[in-house]
């Protein structure tokens, strides 16, 4: 097979999964995601617009405190393309899928991997332009064409962070070898994914006016500290509004980089994988052989099951206790406030929301579809109903272990901020499960990260509900009307999700 | 509804039907006694697994009726799934758990008792010759050793009817006898077994009576020396007959056909 064929083959797959995703193949239900996706963008557009249009207002000059938000928001959208890209490139080293395959054909692997590394860029920035389209054609609409340089930035970005990935997954192989670098490496994809949420916390805090504490972006403290507007620091946001030199600069060196670290990954392709798939699982004993077995119900069969699994999994304590990371700026927060401020709920909760959300939905996409003995928990005595409740209760069991403390300080500052809390927590918590019941297909733990590959859908939806439920908690929080707001767009989103979900299932609820 | 149950029915399935985009499972009728081994056999995409899916209710049914034991499996199933065990071609356990804690979370779905539970978990782990690996994670065992695991749980809340997928595919020659043995002495003590199987030669030593499905339908049954006799060239091996029998013709017919295809 030809480079040309491989392209053919993974764009088509590609293209089938994403049909899948979108469809499930069925005609009405594609008319129906689109209306709602067209919906969703044009919301999303009313909403750039309200961000965006005092800035042009004001005569659309970048001054010191836009070009840094422009630079951090590159940044970090750079971050989260590199937790991705290094997942996928992890999962292009390990993943069996088709390399017996491929790797068994007389078909050069070079171009395989070559095409796939393509792959994985692509995906990236149209992943992530469709987080960005809305703002930057706003702001091409409002401050003139040259806005539009933005799609270019992203694709710049995407390709180094793609290339970034393979070169460290690379290094990460050659340093501490085949059997650690899985672990390592997706345990630092889930690192720095939750640094760039953790980075769009701050800004967030920062944009609801919490003053002293996170003032990095506030006018003064920039015009102080921050160089000149005609700086080469600003390259990245020069670039973003459309100055040729860097935006050309940016590109090239973008396309270098990823043309050379592909080339050097295509390269030791073949032999990478070939060591990952000598990876075996070595035989390891636990303690407890001559104790006696205890009497449990079965939910609690089913809870002790499921806390025990994730209590062994390193990677998957990692990937789903990963949101706790997001909970420690309110922490430090709630401790620098405790007894002085009682708006601190403002700040603390949509946070706490946002990441309750996310902890739920990995947890329920894990107690829910990532059950490796279906047919035996569907097998056994127990009503359907009392089997599902005992894994929600596992979830919620672990939700509440984690955010517990942080409630119990806020309740000590801002009873009513607890109580708005602990009400969004839950909102965003039976969200994120609903969403992963409409959307449960049965899979191994072991694809516990892919779960978002094989689900756009669903982890849109749970990350879309999750930073509603987080806004509508804020304004709520802040005695604002507008909490109205998002919370209808909450409703509109959990019904185009149910919407668009599955609806025949042949298969029991295990 | 095959409503005249007795305690000697094991099994009774009637106007059994599932369709998805074909008929997968045509108005199945069967009935299998109590203490019987049974093969179900058939090509692939006859229909045995679906079947078999649907009366461990893992799979729903759009017509008909399942009973077992006399349990309406459809009106009851919490009830019907106390006294059954299934076993998929795949083993399911789980990798971070040791054969001891995958027998003690089984015996919990099942609300067994936990002393009876622990004294069977050891017996069966002996019996399994899995009693060395007793507090190993199970991510390191070969697929004849999952099995085994997984066979033990089956059989840890002492099931009356065992429905087996494909119990012997992967398994070397060892395994194969062990989980054969463990069988055959399963029905010694009036267990049920129903066992669906690729591998001609086992339904021929073991079973009582043998099914053949083809199409979702149940084309022929009895035991082998019925089976023998049904057949018109008279075939000698069960091979020779469930080709007669499946392809309508005459083996030597049906490998014919199967050139010219």
């Amino acid at each position: 097979m030809t480079f040309t064929g491989f392209a053919h083959h993974e764009l088509r797959l590609t293209w089938r999964d994403w049909s899948w995703i979108f469809s499930g193949w069925r005609n009405r239900s594609t008319r129906r995601a689109l209306i709602g996706m067209a919906i969703f963008t044009a919301i999303l557009h009313l909403i750039a617009y309200a961000v965006l249009s005092p800035f042009f207002e004001r005569g659309g000059t970048p001054d010191q405190t836009t070009l840094a938000i422009l630079t951090v928001s590159v940044v970090l959208g750079f971050t989260m393309m590199l937790s991705q890209a290094m997942e996928s490139v992890t999962r292009a080293f390990y993943a069996r899928d088709d390399l017996d395959l491929i790797l068994s054909s007389p078909a050069p692997s070079r171009d395989l991997f070559l095409v796939r590394i393509g792959m994985m860029g692509l995906t990236s920035w149209i992943m992530s332009v469709l987080m960005v389209a809305p703002f930057i054609n706003i702001a091409a609409a409002l401050g003139g064409p040259a806005w539009l340089a933005g799609y270019a930035v992203m694709l710049a970005v995407s390709l180094l962070a793609t290339g970034a990935a393979v070169l460290g997954t690379l290094a990460l192989f050659r340093w501490i070898g085949p059997k650690r670098t899985r672990l390592i490496a997706q345990i630092a994809a889930a690192v720095i994914g939750a640094a760039f949420l953790i980075g769009l916390q701050v800004v967030a805090i920062v944009s609801y006016g919490s003053m002293s504490r996170f003032a990095l972006f506030a006018p003064d403290f920039v015009a102080r500290h921050a160089p000149d507007t005609a700086s080469p620091l600003w390259s990245l946001a020069h670039a973003m509004t459309g100055q040729t030199a860097p935006l050309l600069a940016l590109l090239l060196g973008s396309i270098v980089f990823f043309a050379a670290a592909a080339w050097v990954g295509a390269i030791q392709f073949r032999r990478i994988v070939v060591a990952a798939l000598g990876v075996h699982e070595p035989a390891r004993r636990q303690r407890g052989g001559t104790r006696p077995f205890r009497s449990r119900s079965t939910g609690a069969a089913l809870m002790h099951k499921e806390l025990r699994l994730i209590a062994r999994d390193p990677w998957l304590i990692s990937q789903t206790l990963m949101q706790v990371l997001y909970l420690l700026p309110p922490a430090v927060m709630l401790y620098v406030s405790f007894g002085s401020d009682t708006r601190i709920a403002v700040i603390v909760a949509p946070v706490v929301v946002m990441a309750v959300g996310q902890l739920a939905g990995g947890l329920a996409w894990l107690t829910i579809s990532g059950e490796d003995a279906p047919d035996l928990i569907a097998t056994a005595p127990v009503q359907p109903s009392a089997r599902l409740w005992a894994k929600i209760e596992a979830v919620l069991v672990i939700v509440a272990v984690v955010v517990s403390p942080l409630a119990i300080g806020l309740a000590t500052v801002s009873p009513w901020g607890a109580v708005v809390t602990f009400l969004g927590a839950l909102t965003a918590a039976s969200c994120a499960i609903l969403v992963q019941l409409w959307f449960r297909s049965q899979a191994k733990r072991t694809m516990f990260r892919r779960r978002q590959v094989a689900s756009k859908v669903s982890t849109i939806a749970e990350a879309v509900a999750s930073i509603l439920c987080a806004g509508t908690t804020a304004l709520v929080a802040a005695s604002q009307p507008l909490a109205i707001i998002p919370a209808i767009l909450l409703l509109l989103v959990m019904g185009i999700a149910w919407s668009i979900s599955p609806k025949e299932r042949t298969i029991a609820i295990a | 509804m095959p409503g005249s149950s007795s305690h000697s029915v094991a099994l009774e399935i009637g106007g059994l039907r599932k369709v998805f985009t074909e008929t997968a499972v045509d108005d199945l009728d069967l009935t299998i006694r109590a203490g019987e081994f049974y093969a179900l056999l058939g090509p692939n995409g006859a229909g045995k697994t679906t079947t078999l899916r649907m009366v461990a209710g893992l799979l729903k049914a759009d017509a008909g009726a399942v009973s077992i034991c006399g349990i309406d499996a459809f009106a009851d199933p919490v009830e019907a799934k106390r006294v059954l065990a299934w076993v998929p071609d795949e083993p399911m356990i789980y990798d971070k758990l040791t054969p001891l804690e995958y027998l003690e979370f089984v015996a919990g779905l099942w609300s067994m008792d936990a002393d009876l539970a622990r004294f069977r978990a050891d017996a069966l782990l002996e019996q399994f010759g899995l009693s060395d690996h007793a507090d190993e994670r199970c991510g390191g065992f070969s697929k004849g050793m999952r099995q085994k695991v997984a066979l033990a749980g089956a059989l840890i809340h002492e099931p009356r009817l065992i429905i087996l997928d494909e119990p012997l595919t992967g398994l070397d020659a060892g395994s194969a006898r062990q989980v054969k043995s463990v069988l055959q002495g399963l029905v010694a003590t009036g267990v049920t077994v129903i066992m669906t199987t690729h591998i001609l030669e086992v339904a021929e030593r073991m079973a009582d009576r043998i099914g053949v499905i083809a199409k979702g339908r149940l084309i022929a049954e009895g035991t082998l020396a019925e089976l023998r006799e049904r057949a018109s060239t008279g075939g000698i091996t069960l091979e020779d007959i469930f080709l007669e029998i499946v392809a309508g013709a005459t083996p030597e017919e049906a490998l014919a056909e199967g050139k010219a295809a």
